[in-house]
């Protein structure tokens, strides 16, 4: 199936040089913008978010970026190694050769993506033929109806879905390797509340058709949760980085942080030091079935002034002489 | 697909058999085509895991398990694997995923 080439750097609006540092710059300031809660044009901006996460899933990881780089405008010619038929990214299956399944973008992830990056290591277990009726172990050994491989996917999700919990709809295509006619077919998914990275939901019967009157396979989808301008998800936990004065690390402060579920005041007592990181309690993702929420981590990130004016030298100054500090043992 | 789902599987979702849920143990069994007692062989080697410790949730299996358990019969059924090789397959698969989880974070930092 074809397939639209993505031009990630174009989507942050970085140059193909650019750094890390400067594409992680340029993609928090877009998710900002276009953070589906934020922006005023929801639909609009949900599109680009996925752009932007997309672009930033693939050239923030060194490994994805150098294939990246490495696939330029080659990436069509003839002799590009392509991904296989019937195999495209995590959508492996056992079902009959060649066959293809594609989503269509509904997962979040555009197809050029899913072809190239989305692919892991893991891949799909559908039972062997003859696996209906037989006890583990025999799998493989007798004859009989043969149930459809289940297929996997990925789905991006943002943290917003993960708090409250969301219906999605996907399109499954599915093309015949032999007629080349293809199917499309909707349904509903639900991302529970809690929904974390890396965690898989089963789609029952969604998979590859069955063979000599055996079960459809099931569709796994493995989620992946959008990067959040604000915070980063460890599990149930999410993590704020906050910058901080010098002063304020030295003098403590009070400031406002954001949390999914609205701002929260922060105490930050005196004397923190960087990297020192602060728990709210309970302001996290939901844990599941429990209810329970997890913590929000605030990294304290203390910021040094690089420009400073003559009155702001002579007070820096003036504070290297009278403090006591020492930040280095004397030889 | 009449697998009996329990907890967040239940009214709210509009089409219960697209909701991810909670299986009993038979619903598993049923699900996976493994017998209830090797399910409770793969809980006890630590290859699958309840949603909470059984004595307090009862046996009670997430999505999650339901793909390990498939997982762990395709190894054994395809390359013939004894449950120790499995054991360490799926030790090592674990840690990669564990792994890959942590870069990703910490490339967000």
């Amino acid at each position: 199936m074809a397939v639209e080439f993505k031009d990630y750097y174009e989507t942050l609006g970085v140059p193909r040089a650019a750094t890390e540092a400067e594409i992680k710059k340029a993609f928090r300031k877009l998710a900002r913008k276009y953070h589906p809660d934020v922006a005023k044009d929801k639909k609009t901006a949900e599109e680009k978010f996925k752009e932007i996460n997309e672009a930033n899933e693939v050239l923030s990881d060194p490994e994805k970026r150098k294939r990246y780089d490495e696939m330029g405008a080659n990436w069509q010619n003839p002799g590009y190694p392509q991904p296989p038929s019937g195999a495209r990214g995590r959508r492996r299956q056992d079902g009959p050769p060649g066959q293809e399944f594609n989503f269509g973008g509904s997962t979040g992830f555009s197809d050029f993506f899913e072809q190239f990056f989305s692919g892991g290591t893991s891949r799909s277990y559908g039972f062997p033929p003859g696996a209906e009726g037989v006890d583990a172990g025999q799998f493989g050994r007798a004859s009989g109806p043969r149930r459809g491989s289940d297929i996997e996917g990925d789905i991006l999700v943002t943290l917003d879905e993960a708090m409250k919990g969301a219906m999605r709809d996907l399109s499954l295509q599915t093309t015949d390797p032999v007629t080349g006619k293809q199917e499309v077919n909707t349904f509903t998914v639900r991302i529970p509340p809690g929904a974390s990275d890396g965690r898989r939901i089963r789609v029952p019967a969604k998979g590859a058709p069955g063979t000599g009157g055996g079960e459809v396979g099931d569709l796994f989808l493995r989620i992946r949760l959008a990067a959040h301008p604000d915070f980063r998800a460890r599990e149930s936990d999410l993590y704020h980085d906050l910058d901080l004065a010098p002063w304020e690390a030295v003098l403590g402060a009070q400031v406002v942080v954001p949390s999914l579920d609205g701002p929260i005041k922060v105490r930050i007592p005196a004397g923190t030091e960087n990297g020192h990181q602060l728990r709210v309690r309970g302001r996290g993702l939901p844990k599941g079935k429990t209810g329970e929420r997890g913590d929000i981590y605030v990294v304290v990130n203390v910021q040094i002034p690089t420009e400073v004016d003559a009155e702001e030298r002579v007070l820096w100054e003036k504070l290297g002489e009278v403090s006591k500090f020492k930040p280095r043992q004397s030889p | 697909m009449n697998a009996p789902e329990f907890g967040d599987a239940g009214a709210s979702a509009p089409d219960r058999a697209d909701a991810p849920g909670f299986y009993a143990i038979e619903a598993v069994a049923q699900i996976t085509q493994t017998p209830r007692h090797l399910i409770a062989v793969y809980c006890r080697h630590g290859l699958i895991s309840t949603v909470q410790h059984p004595e307090e949730g009862g046996w009670v299996f997430d999505d999650e398990a339901i793909h390990k358990l498939r997982r762990i019969e395709f190894l054994r059924a395809t390359y013939g694997l004894s449950l120790a090789a499995v054991r360490v397959i799926s030790g090592l698969l674990r840690d990669v995923e564990e792994l890959r989880q942590e870069v990703r974070f910490l490339r967000r930092h």
